[in-house]
């Protein structure tokens, strides 16, 4: 080996036994292994459970597989489901930006109270949230007394057991899983960009539209994939506040595995909810991709 | 090494023992303990006010409780594998006879039982014991409704309009469905009527909604009108809701909470312990008493005045099902329910 070569590769071999030197993959390990443990195995459990034809789980094949998604109404729940996903992550984005605007703008005063507004949902239960929005959105709740006294309506509206009406509650419980990585790239974003972009004359508009919102889509991208795999999941609210008569797949994943023990079925069913939630989350990352790159042009 | 230096290993081994001393140092008790599955809310509530401190008086065991509703019970039996989370079972009897189906429970020996000869006859098999009967009726606001007199009225104007339902998910939601599939000419394996008659009225139904969110709807003028049991009818009226319990006139339905040993389970003494206790009499008559509002099966109790019975005797009247029959339809009652009732 010359000299020469010695000198070159001796840094790479120095940034490899760094890279890999025992204490500091050894940090790694708890984690993996509880990741391995805890998630992997499971999953790999979830996938084979899926695979048997029998309820006891003796015979192996694909019959749960070809009676859940060979039913059409698999797959109106698989589509209502996304459905809801969207319709929430649209309302959370429509009054979140506008919310996250007013942040930007305040003193920082204002930002400590707008952040503690942000995350007070967060710091009650969801089952508590959720039953809270039984007495908001119900015939004698709040909304509806108001409308009655208001004369908007000569009678109660019906929220809740809806679609509209569960949009409304699942808004304000992911309202701060999108504020919250919204907040968090705005707040690093460099004032001077928008003070430039004014100087040059831009309009607010235009400096909304050209530069705050481009350099916020990373945050909201990253708040709208939380908001989607939350709402799309969230079990207790889409049942409590929606009823039976929506039907999502959290509640046949819930009644195969905990009421007539098909753990096969519930097993697809849950494979399902997974590849069609991450379809869901890696869409709307891509969107994000597609419009940072818009923007940046 | 150096003295009066703890070096790293030293610290992460003690550290270690610390810890683990602390996790395996458990209170000390004299007769041990029984972990008993419970249903959460009212029951987890009574058992722990009337149960526990009667155990510990009576056979010095301590009552330890995992508050899970009977489906659930079930399902982490069998996820466990003969090695259960919990010593004893409280189930109604949809689950009880799953339970037996899958092998989760230990053989029952009723003769353990101080109290077995205050029991009825029945009330004890091979797998568990009775601790408690349930009547399913209908539970209306009088001041919103007239007093419906049959399980029909609840398809009919005006009772349907303001009607509150849950699917097969539940035990009295299944039984309630099977007794209006009835009135239709259907039977305990025949919902087909029932759905034919759901589809007629479906849009003009106040309420379908998850089991747990029942009483909240109700509370809140969601639905005036449901079916349910006598304990959720008293203890909505305890919080002073406007309700009041209907027997049909076709029979209420019956049907009993039964009590059984976890297969697998270390303590398997103090289970007996703690069933015994659950049906003594002094223990069966403060649940009966509100806010707990429990159907007692111990015969030496004397029946509150609002119980839907004079005696226990009465029990045999009410309308009683086979969930040996019931259990194998079910899945198949819930898919439809699902597509049926689905928007």
């Amino acid at each position: 080996m010359t000299t020469a070569t010695a000198e070159i590769a001796a840094p790479a071999a120095r940034r490899w036994s760094a890279a890999l030197r025992p204490a500091e993959w050894q940090l790694v390990l708890p984690l993996a292994l509880a990741y391995a443990a805890f998630f992997l195995v499971p999953l790999v459990l979830l996938i084979l459970v899926s695979f048997f034809d029998d309820e006891k789980i003796t015979t192996m094949g694909g019959a749960q597989w070809t009676k859940f998604l060979g039913d059409r109404f698999t797959w109106k729940v698989i589509a209502d489901t996304l459905k809801l996903g969207v319709f929430t992550v649209a309302a959370t984005s429509l009054i979140g930006v506008p919310v996250a605007l007013v942040y930007l703008g305040a003193s920082a005063r204002w930002q400590g109270v707008i952040l503690f507004v942000v995350i007070l949902p967060l710091l009650t239960s969801v089952v508590v949230r959720t039953f809270a929005w039984i007495v908001i959105l119900g015939r004698e709740g709040v909304i509806n007394q108001t409308v009655l006294w208001l004369g908007l309506s000569p009678a109660p509206l019906r929220l809740l057991q809806t679609e509209h009406g569960l949009v409304i509650a699942l808004t304000q419980i992911e309202m701060p899983l999108l504020l919250l990585p919204l907040l968090s790239v705005m707040s690093r974003m460099d004032p001077n960009l928008r003070d430039a972009s004014s100087a040059l004359g831009a309009s607010k508009w235009r400096t909304l539209f050209r530069v705050t919102l481009p350099l916020s889509l990373p945050g909201l991208v990253a708040g709208c994939m939380l908001v989607f795999a939350s709402s799309t999941t969230a079990f207790i609210s889409q049942f409590v506040i929606g009823g039976n008569r929506l039907v999502y797949l959290p509640l046949l994943i819930w009644q195969q595995s905990l009421v007539v023990y098909n753990w096969p079925l519930a097993s697809a069913a849950a494979l399902t909810l997974l590849v069609s939630v991450g379809l869901g989350v890696a869409a709307i990352a891509a969107v994000g991709r597609r419009g940072h790159a818009w923007a940046l042009h | 090494m150096t003295h009066g230096q703890v070096t790293r290993r030293q610290f992460l081994a003690g550290t270690t023992v610390a810890v683990g001393a602390l996790a395996l140092g458990r209170p000390a008790h004299a007769k041990g303990s029984v972990t008993a599955a419970m249903y959460p809310g009212t029951w987890e509530e009574a058992f722990r006010m009337h149960v526990a401190p009667a155990l510990k008086s009576a056979h010095d065991v301590d009552l330890e409780m995992t508050p899970l509703f009977a489906v659930d019970q079930i399902a982490k039996a069998q996820a466990a594998r003969g090695a259960p989370p919990f010593d004893a079972f409280v189930l109604d009897p949809g689950p009880r006879v799953t339970g037996i189906d899958r092998g989760l429970y230990e053989k029952f020996d009723a003769k353990r039982l101080t109290n077995l000869g205050r029991l009825s006859a029945g009330m004890t098999d091979e797998w568990g014991v009775t601790i408690a009967a349930q009547v399913v009726g209908i539970g209306y606001n009088p001041k919103k409704l007239p007093k419906p007199k049959a399980w029909t009225d609840l398809l009919k104007d005006p009772w349907v309009s303001r009607l509150g339902m849950t699917g097969f998910q539940t035990t009295y939601g299944t039984v309630s469905i099977i007794e209006i599939a009835k009135q239709y000419g259907g039977s305990e394996t025949n919902v087909e009527p029932f759905f034919t008659e759901i589809k007629k009225v479906l849009s003009k139904v106040a309420a379908i909604g998850a089991p747990a969110s029942m009483p909240a709807l109700f509370q809140q003028g969601q639905c005036d009108i449901t079916y349910t049991n006598t304990q959720t009818v008293a203890t909505l009226r305890g919080r002073g809701v406007d309700i009041e319990f209907v027997k049909p006139e076709s029979g209420a339905v019956s049907f009993y909470t039964t009590m059984h040993v976890a297969k697998g389970s270390k303590e398997i003494e103090n289970a007996y312990k703690y069933f015994d206790t659950v049906i003594s009499a002094p223990v069966q008559t403060a649940l009966m008493q509100p806010p707990n509002n429990f159907i007692p099966v111990n015969r030496e109790v004397k029946l509150a005045r609002d119980l839907p019975m004079q005696s226990l005797d009465e029990m045999a009247k009410f309308v009683h099902h086979d969930w040996a029959k019931i259990n194998p339809l079910r899945a198949g009652w819930i898919e439809r329910f699902n597509k049926e009732v689905a928007k």
